[in-house]
Formats: structure tokens, C-alpha cells, sequence
């Protein structure tokens, strides 16, 4: 027993002289000023341990108060793009008004009360463990001696009264001992904790159903102090009202980060399937407006298994807010209105969901559709490349007679002042000429009839567009700059395809 | 500049602050409204807001699953009203804001209750007002003054929501308030004190030219509040009644039970939206076309013969189900708002109303009232107000014959306590009470414009008068607005021509007013004006505001 004793001290203790301070501050306070000298270091580890059995002892709890809180700083971006009513197109987005938040303030006011009960409820967890030990005694008159030494019971003399109802004691009331805080009560006063629901508060895992706190049967058969047994064959434990509620205050919240009712599992389900859907459309909505065009970027396969993706999430959405609706709804009793009117919104919820986006959900076009419109896109896409390389060469061909026409002008039309000014602009302007001259036709051009003239008439063209290449360069017009580049290449394959032919024949 | 946006980003920011998950929006009475005002339920609830309960009502259930976002007003009641909830919390987390300061005593009340730990955030978002539209804002406090000066009660309010709608758009103004007003003199110097307490809150960031807070007190135009009005929104109002957006068609004949009550939303509807400024002619070919555009939908919806039609119906069902109740509603309301034209002639009232207001002629406008009194179709209230308008116009004509009016209206079984408003119209807002010109007597080129006005003839006889406010604003913009009747609140004066000006009318303001804002707002870019009010008045409403403000007055004479 004593062996135990010396183990296990509660209370807050100096790890030097191993004298017991009523508070985490006076414990701070004597080592400051009565260990100062000592090793810095052991201070530290000191500190070091009171803040991981504070951080302990809180994180037990579901709230932390001393982790910062950073949910509220949650983006709110698209707020400004929320912009609805009639006309406010006239005035510019919009910041968020003015805030201030007083939640630092609360939590130092509620941090110092919580703490109170904190220390009071791990002290009476601490003694509650020793008392369930399963070695201790049970014979009743070693069992009182432990009990006595878990914690000091108020000598009765001390204690004229019940400490919770101030009734005398006397000859009728007797004095009776809490087994947690050694504090006296009178019969009536008395709490009884069963032997379960302590196993339970000191090990969160045991598993428990039913009453913590046994039912008071009557006055008159009062619960038999001593004994571990109540009349109905149950172990329990008596206390005060005071420890009971820190208790339960306890065990009420342990439950609530444990424990998630059916509704909520149901609809956290629900949400994840909507989330999935939201997911799957954002990537199939690209899809379908492709293949409907035509293109030919994403296959039909991958679209339609996205889409039966969809449509299955649907329905398991359907039918999960379907039974949040009837949740509860043959139980004994029934759900509160309030829980009905809850059930109600959240299908509701998810029925808008469905019609804002299943109802607008593009249908794919059949696969010979898609092959259809990837066909008339190919088609029309060849003519279009035609019909440009027609263009160029068209514009070119001119283009070509206009130098012909400035070389008789003047000696050189890049040394001119007229042309080494001409700036990308004109130069746009003279691609758009070019594609105005579309449909005119290309005439090949008997290159034998010029070839004795000029050298060869598609080498100076070459030359022309390369010179222009320069100039878009040196203006940094860049898209200028790819354009002419590929009529570069296209003229140069031209050229060659001339070549070879001319060669054949 | 947007007061809806700036409250809907408020509400936004609460519900996202909260997380994911179930939650309930726990109010009272006033931010119930401020709410509703900026977000339809349907809105809300795609935001995962699923009930929505008032801190005063008793029947609310413990529900621990559901996350709970208290938006309440800071007031003694409410804060006690929480301490009690959190120290048996109902539901599971509590995010708690308040619609305006909060002092921190309050808070420590709250922080000592929750013993739970169930508040994770407590936190001030100034959303303490009503925003009607975007430019408009109102403080649904009809009769805040009593012997011509503030009911205490509604001053301290009107400072708080006028502060608040100062720190939702981050405003930190110039105050200038009309100098002939004691009533504008004291709110504008207690909203300074707020500003100067509250040092911290109002700073932000400088603009180049610093917003101006403007002050006006309704007794200087007493006419507008009393004409008919011929824009949808304003003619609703006066004939129909807005509350917060509703308005109650449960006297209309014949009316089916889910139209007792409508909501007209700019924000929700298109269609109002699109004609909320219109005339009444123009709304009646706009409801005609959208009454064909939905015959046109439902005729080819009738026949839903081929799988391809059925297609198109549902594929087009969401829309066209809204559409069929935006037709139900505006038809129902335009025919109410035309049957009560006819019935009670309210063009004519409405015609000889503005001649009072704008010109017209002495001898012949008083035969005009006198047939008008007489006739037996014209309500009681027009004929009340076309004298009252008349005792305004002429108070000091050498030959008005009021008392013969009266006379006339005892006559017609007007009661003695409605003909005692002629009397008070002029305590409120006679010669005395004002301090401009309203009726352009004195200043010569309001005499000549009048008179031009007069040979050219006018546009339109149903809305030729302006109202005063027009005038003020536009002579403010100009930077001409006169320093003695429109003084500032300290020393600086603003060198340059105002860009962001917020008005307050003391006494309410009108929907007329507030489309001539919509309209000022248009046509002068780079000036954005938002204009508020105790109120948005009917002639109804204003006639209670006269009547609690000469309250105990009567005796004097």
C-alpha cells in the first residue's frame, strides 16, 4: 500500500523537492524563484512537459484553445464574381466590408474557466483509475482504508453539515463520503456511480449502453454504503453531485466527437457523391461540346463511361437523400419537426442539385453521329486548308507582280524609305488583302516564260517573304512572324513539288 | 458602392466561414429580414443552410449534428438570450456575428456561458441595415421622430445602421448635413462621435477624394411622399404596399392561395428586374409579350407528341416552371395595380396632384380639387392628400380658401382626425419646417425655367415633378451645393467634386427618389451615389410619419 503511495503522487509537484503546489502557476512560481540556480536545462524539460500535458490534457477534449483557428480565413475568392440584380455593371467588384473579431478575446475569458474544470476532472480521473485497479481490495474494511488513501476524507467532525443540501447532520442524516473528492454529504446528496460507466470514463474504448448514474430507488432502502453491491446486484461507486457533473460534462463531450447519428453518416455520403459528380462534369462538359464539333481530342469511349459514371452518382444520390427524407420516420417515437423539416431541406438540396445539372446534361451524339461530325470536320478542314494555301499563293502570285511593277520604280523597295517604315500593321493588312482574294482561283504560272527574265520567279518570292520575316521580326510582331514562316514552307514545298514535275516531264 | 452585394458578401462569408456540413442560421426578428432581403431560401440552401431558426422562438429542438451560425443584432436581449443557449448549446459548433459593435463586456458574458466550448468564432460583420437595391438601403423605422425631434431609441438605431452601411462599403465619409434641420445636425454628429470612438474600424484605405455622407431631413420636400407614382416599383409600393420585398395580395378578388403573398426580387426576377423603373404603360406591353412568349412555350409544351418533344419539356422544364410563376405573379399584380387605377380615377387625381406640385394656375387648380373632392369614386385618402398638397403649395397664397376645402372633406365624411393632417403636413413641412426652395418661388431661374416649361407644355402630365433631392444632388456633384445650407462637420471641406456620396434621408425616403438616384448614377460616370432612408415611404406610411411627428403638437394652436 505504501509502496503505492510512493509511486504515485498527484497534485502539482516540484520535480526537485517533490513538494505539491496548489496551481500550475505557484508551481511555476516556486521554481522560478526556489530552483533558479539550478540547471536551466531541467527548467526547459519543465516547461516542455507542462506543455505537453496541457496540450494533453485540452487535446482530450474535442476543442483545442490553443490551436489558432484557421477555418474563417477560408478563401473568398468568387465572391466578387457573385454579382447579381440589375444594373450594377456600372460599378466595379466589390471587397468584402469591414470585419472585427473578438474570438481571441472569448477564448482568453473561456480558456480560464475551462481550465478549472479540466484540472478537477483529470484528478478525479486519475483517482477513479487507482480505485477500479483490479488488485485492489474489495473486503469491505481494507477496501474503506484504500479508499481513504486514494484521496483524504474530511474528518467528520469538520463537517456539521451535508456540503451540498446544508443539512445538519445527526442521529437521522448521516454522514456519508464522496470516494473521489473525500468531501461529506448526506444520504440524500449521494450520487452512485456504476462500476460500467467508470470503466468506461477512465477507458474510452470500453464499450457501455445504459444508465451511468444508478436511480435512487427510495429513501428508506438507502444504498448500502459500505458495500461495492446496490441492491440490485450492481457495483457502484458513491459521489458527490459536484464530481458527477464534471463527470458526465466529460463524458458528453467524448461522446459527441465519437459518435456521428445514421443521418449524419448518410448525408456525409451524399455530399461525396455530389462532390464526385461535381468532379466528373467539370472534365465531361469539355468533352461533349468537342465531340459534338467533331474534334477528335477526346475518344467516345472515355466520354460515355464518364457519363454512365454520372448517371450512377445520380442515382445513388437520389436514393440517398430519399432516405435522409424517410429517415426515423416508422421509429418509436418519431423525429421532432424540426428533425423532419431538416430531412425535407436536405432532399430538397439535392434535388436542385440534380435539376440544375442532370437536367442540363448534354445527351452524347451517337457514335455514327461522332463519326459523322468528325467526318464533315475533317472534310472541312482540308477545304479550308486548301483554300488558304490557294490564298497565299494567289496573294503571292500578286504580290510578286506588284514588286515587278516597284522594281521598274524604284532600285531596291526595302532601301526605300516608303518600305523599311511599313510597320506589321500594313503588313496584316496585306495577309487580310490576300485572303479577300479568296475563291479567284490560282493560275499556275508558266514559270518558263519568266524564268528567262527573273531567275525564278518562286526563289524571289521566297526572298520577298523572308525580307518581310525580318521586318515582322524587327517589330516583333511574332504571330506575324509564324504566319509568313509557313507560307515560307509551303512556298518552298511548292517550289520543289514544281521542280521534281517540271524535271519529269 | 453596392449595399446588396455588400450584405450578400457578409452572409457569404459567415456560411463559408462555418465549413462544410450541415447548419442552421440562428437570427432574430430585424437580421431575419436583412437576410431575406439578399439571398432567396432556395440560395441559401444550395450552401448547405438547411434551417433556419429566430434566437426568440421557443420551439427549437437539440440537434448536436447540425453546426449553428448565429447573425444577430448586438442588443442586450440577444446577447442573453445566446448566453442562455450556449450554456445548453442545442446544436454543435457556434459561429456567432453580430450585425454591429459589440461591447466587450457583452462578449464576456458569452465567453463565461460557454462552459461547452461549443463557440468557435465571434466576430462583427456589419450587415445592420436593409439594402432594398443596390443603390438603395432603409432602416424600416416609420414615425422616428415625435414633436418634430428623435425618439432616442430610433436615433441610436439610425446611427448604428448608418454606420454599419458606412463600414460594409468602407467608407470613412465628409459629413454634411442640411443646416435648417436640428434633427440632421444631431445624427450627423453623433455618427462622428462613432466614427472618432471607433477610430480603429474606420480606417481604410484613402481614396483621392473622400467619400461624402449627406444628411437631408424629409421636412424639407413634404411633396414627394405624397404624389401617386407611375414606375412599377414605386406604384407597387404606394398601392400594394413592399415589405421587405413581399408584398400581400390576400385582398385581391378571386386570388389562388399561393399568390397571397409575392416576392418582387431584382435580385431573383428577372423580369422586375428589367422593369422595376418602367412606366406603367410601358409594363403593360412588356407583361403582354412575356404572357405571348409564355403562350408560345406552353402551346408547344401542350403538345408533347413525339419523344422529342417530351425532351425538349424536360430539358426546358426548370425554366419553365419558373417562368410560368413569374407570369402568374406579375400578371396578378398589374391587373390589381390597373384595377385600382380605374376604380378610383387615380390618373385624374394623379394629373391635378402634379399640376399642384409643378405649376398650374391658383383659381383653376382649386376648382380642379373641389370637383375631385366631390366625386364619389376618388378615395378618401387622394382627396386628403390633394388638399394637403395644396395647403403646402399655397400656404401663403393671399386667397387660398383651405378651410373651404376642409369643409368640403367634412363633408365627404372625412374624419376629424385625418382632416387635423392638413394642419399637420404644414407643421412638418410648411414654410417654417423648410430651409430650401422647394416650390422655386424665389430663385428667378427656377421662375423662368417653370415658365418655359409651361408654354412648351410637358412630356408626360403623370411625372413631371422632380423631386427636390434631384436638385440637391445635382448642384452637390457640381460642387455648388450652398456651404451655409448644406454645412460640414469640422473643418475640412472637400476641394474637389464628390465621387462617392452616400444620402440619408431623416423621415424616409421614396422609390421616386430612388430611381431619380438610379438615373443620376447613370448618367454622371464616375460618381456613384447610394441614398438611404428611416425608411422607403408610401403616402400611407408618410402620412403615419407626419402624424407621430406633430404628435402633442395640435395643442400649440
Amino acid at each position: 500500500m505504501a509502496a503505492i503511495q510512493a509511486e504515485i503522487i498527484e497534485g502539482f509537484l516540484c520535480p526537485m523537492c517533490m513538494k505539491d503546489f496548489g496551481t500550475v502557476t505557484q508551481l511555476q512560481h516556486h521554481f522560478e524563484d526556489a530552483h533558479n540556480a539550478e540547471d536551466k536545462a531541467v527548467f526547459q524539460q519543465l516547461k516542455g512537459f507542462f506543455d505537453k500535458a496541457k496540450k494533453k490534457i485540452m487535446g482530450d477534449k474535442e476543442t483545442n484553445p490553443f490551436m489558432e483557428q484557421s477555418v474563417s480565413t477560408a478563401g473568398d475568392s468568387g465572391l466578387g464574381a457573385v454579382i447579381s440584380g440589375f444594373d450594377p455593371s456600372w460599378w466595379e467588384p466589390q471587397e468584402l466590408g469591414a470585419t472585427r473579431s473578438h474570438i481571441d478575446l472569448c477564448k482568453a475569458i473561456r480558456g480560464a474557466r475551462v481550465d478549472h474544470f479540466v484540472v478537477e476532472t483529470n484528478k478525479l480521473l486519475i483517482r477513479l483509475d487507482k480505485l477500479l485497479a483490479p488488485d485492489a481490495p474489495t473486503e469491505p474494511k481494507r477496501r474503506k482504508a484504500f479508499e481513504m488513501s486514494v484521496v483524504r476524507w474530511v474528518p467528520d467532525k469538520e463537517v456539521p453539515a451535508c456540503m451540498t443540501c446544508v443539512r445538519p447532520f445527526g442521529f437521522m442524516t448521516r454522514r456519508h463520503h464522496c470516494r473521489l473528492c473525500g468531501g461529506v454529504i448526506c444520504n440524500k446528496c449521494s450520487q452512485f456511480l456504476t462500476h460500467a460507466f467508470a470503466q468506461k470514463l477512465v477507458n474510452p474504448a470500453f464499450a457501455f449502453e445504459g444508465e451511468g448514474f444508478l436511480k435512487r430507488s427510495s429513501s428508506d432502502t438507502s444504498i448500502n454504503s459500505l458495500s461495492l453491491m446496490s441492491p440490485e446486484g450492481e457495483q457502484h461507486m458513491r459521489l458527490c453531485k459536484v464530481c458527477r457533473q464534471l463527470l458526465e460534462r466529460r463524458d458528453s463531450m467524448a461522446e459527441q466527437r465519437n459518435t456521428k447519428p445514421p443521418i449524419v453518416q448518410l448525408y456525409e455520403k451524399m455530399k461525396m457523391c455530389i462532390e464526385e459528380a461535381e468532379s466528373i462534369l467539370q472534365q465531361y462538359l469539355p468533352m461533349v461540346d468537342c465531340l459534338s464539333q467533331g474534334e477528335t481530342v477526346y475518344s467516345y469511349r472515355d466520354a460515355m463511361i464518364l457519363r454512365t459514371k454520372i448517371v450512377k452518382l445520380y442515382e445513388a444520390i437520389d436514393q440517398l437523400s430519399k432516405r435522409i427524407l424517410q429517415y426515423g420516420l416508422n421509429l418509436d417515437p418519431p423525429p421532432n419537426i424540426k428533425q423532419l423539416k431538416l430531412q425535407k431541406a436536405i432532399r430538397m438540396y439535392a434535388s436542385n442539385f440534380m435539376q440544375d445539372n442532370l437536367m442540363g446534361l448534354q445527351n452524347l451524339p451517337t457514335e455514327e453521329e461522332v463519326k459523322r461530325l468528325q467526318d464533315i470536320r475533317k472534310a472541312d478542314i482540308q477545304r479550308k486548308i486548301a483554300a488558304e494555301r490557294q490564298a497565299a499563293m494567289d496573294a503571292q502570285e500578286r504580290e510578286r507582280i506588284q514588286r515587278e511593277k516597284d522594281l521598274s520604280a524604284f532600285s531596291s523597295p526595302f532601301d526605300s524609305p516608303s518600305k523599311s517604315d511599313s510597320n506589321p500593321k500594313s503588313l496584316g493588312h496585306r495577309r487580310q488583302e490576300s485572303a479577300g482574294s479568296l475563291g479567284r482561283g490560282w493560275k499556275p504560272e508558266g514559270e518558263t516564260s519568266n524564268a528567262s527574265r527573273i531567275a525564278d520567279p518562286m526563289l524571289q518570292q521566297m526572298e520577298i517573304i523572308r525580307g518581310y520575316v525580318r521586318q515582322a521580326k524587327q517589330a516583333q510582331k511574332f504571330d506575324e512572324v509564324a504566319m509568313l514562316e509557313q507560307n515560307l514552307r509551303d512556298l518552298q514545298l511548292e517550289y520543289t513539288r514544281q521542280r521534281q514535275a517540271g524535271n519529269d516531264s | 458602392m453596392n449595399v446588396i452585394l455588400a450584405v450578400k458578401q457578409y452572409v457569404s462569408k459567415m456560411i463559408e466561414g462555418c465549413g462544410g456540413g450541415m447548419k442552421v442560421l440562428l437570427m432574430d426578428k430585424e437580421t431575419t429580414s436583412i437576410v431575406s432581403m439578399v439571398y432567396a431560401q432556395s440560395e441559401i440552401l444550395q450552401k448547405e443552410v438547411y434551417l433556419f431558426e429566430r434566437i426568440d422562438s421557443s420551439g427549437r429542438e437539440t440537434m448536436k449534428h447540425l453546426n449553428c451560425i448565429a447573425f444577430l443584432r448586438p442588443t442586450k436581449e440577444n446577447v442573453e438570450l445566446l448566453a442562455q443557449e450556449l450554456r445548453y448549446p442545442k446544436y454543435g459548433l457556434y459561429f456567432i456575428y453580430f450585425s454591429n459593435v459589440i461591447s466587450k463586456q457583452d462578449v464576456k458574458i458569452l465567453a463565461e456561458a460557454d462552459d461547452q466550448e461549443v463557440v468557435r468564432e465571434v466576430q462583427e460583420f456589419y450587415g445592420d441595415y436593409i439594402a432594398v437595391n443596390p443603390h438603395l438601403f432603409s432602416l424600416n423605422i416609420v414615425g422616428c421622430s415625435q414633436s418634430l425631434n428623435w425618439v432616442p431609441a430610433h436615433l441610436s438605431r439610425t446611427v448604428q445602421g448608418l454606420t454599419s452601411v458606412l463600414l460594409s462599403l468602407k467608407k470613412c465619409p465628409m459629413i454634411r448635413y442640411q443646416n435648417s434641420s436640428e434633427m440632421a445636425r444631431k445624427l450627423a454628429e453623433s455618427v462622428r462621435q462613432v466614427i472618432n470612438k471607433e477610430a480603429a474600424l474606420f480606417e481604410f484605405r484613402k481614396t483621392d477624394v473622400a467619400p461624402v455622407l449627406m444628411i437631408l431631413d424629409r421636412r424639407d420636400d413634404a411633396v414627394t411622399p405624397l404624389l401617386n407614382q407611375w414606375t412599377y416599383q414605386a406604384m407597387v409600393h404606394e398601392l400594394l404596399g413592399i415589405n421587405n420585398n413581399r408584398i400581400s395580395l390576400a385582398n385581391v378578388q378571386g386570388i389562388t392561395k399561393d399568390l397571397q403573398e409575392v416576392v418582387l426580387s431584382a435580385e431573383h426576377d428577372e423580369f422586375y428586374a428589367n422593369n422595376m423603373y418602367m412606366n406603367f404603360g410601358e409594363i403593360g406591353s412588356n407583361i403582354k409579350e412575356l404572357m405571348e412568349e409564355f403562350q408560345k412555350k406552353s402551346k408547344s409544351q401542350a403538345k408533347v407528341e413525339s419523344i422529342q418533344d417530351m425532351k425538349s419539356f424536360v430539358e426546358n422544364y426548370p425554366q419553365f416552371k419558373k417562368m410560368s410563376g413569374a407570369v402568374a405573379k406579375h400578371v396578378t399584380v398589374v391587373g390589381e395595380l390597373s384595377r385600382l387605377v380605374g376604380a378610383h380615377t387615380l390618373l385624374e387625381v394623379s394629373e391635378t396632384e402634379q399640376e399642384i406640385a409643378c405649376s398650374g394656375d391658383h383659381s383653376a387648380l382649386l376648382q380642379k380639387i373641389r370637383a375631385l373632392v366631390a366625386n364619389e369614386k376618388v378615395r378618401q385618402v387622394d382627396m386628403l392628400r390633394l388638399v394637403m398638397l395644396y395647403a403646402l403649395r399655397y400656404e401663403s397664397h393671399s386667397n387660398n380658401d383651405l378651410s373651404g376645402l376642409k369643409e368640403a372633406l367634412r363633408r365627404r365624411g372625412v374624419a376629424e382626425e385625418f382632416r387635423g393632417m392638413v394642419e399637420s403636413i404644414l407643421d412638418y413641412g410648411g414654410r417654417r419646417g423648410r430651409g430650401s426652395d422647394l416650390f422655386g418661388n424665389q430663385d428667378p431661374v427656377a421662375i423662368t425655367k417653370r415658365l418655359l416649361k409651361g408654354l412648351k407644355g410637358v412630356e408626360n402630365v403623370y411625372t413631371q415633378h422632380k423631386p427636390l433631392l434631384i436638385t440637391t444632388l445635382d448642384q452637390l456633384i457640381k460642387g455648388k451645393l450652398k456651404e451655409a445650407a448644406y454645412p460640414y462637420l469640422g473643418t475640412s471641406q472637400l476641394k474637389d467634386r464628390p465621387q462617392d456620396v452616400i444620402v440619408f434621408m431623416i423621415g424616409g425616403c421614396t422609390y421616386e427618389e430612388a430611381l431619380a438616384v438610379h438615373l443620376l448614377n447613370r448618367s454622371t460616370p464616375g460618381v456613384r451615389i447610394v441614398l438611404g432612408g428611416t425608411t422607403v415611404h408610401n403616402s400611407k406610411t408618410f402620412l403615419q410619419e407626419v402624424s407621430m411627428a406633430t404628435r402633442g403638437m395640435g395643442e400649440r394652436r
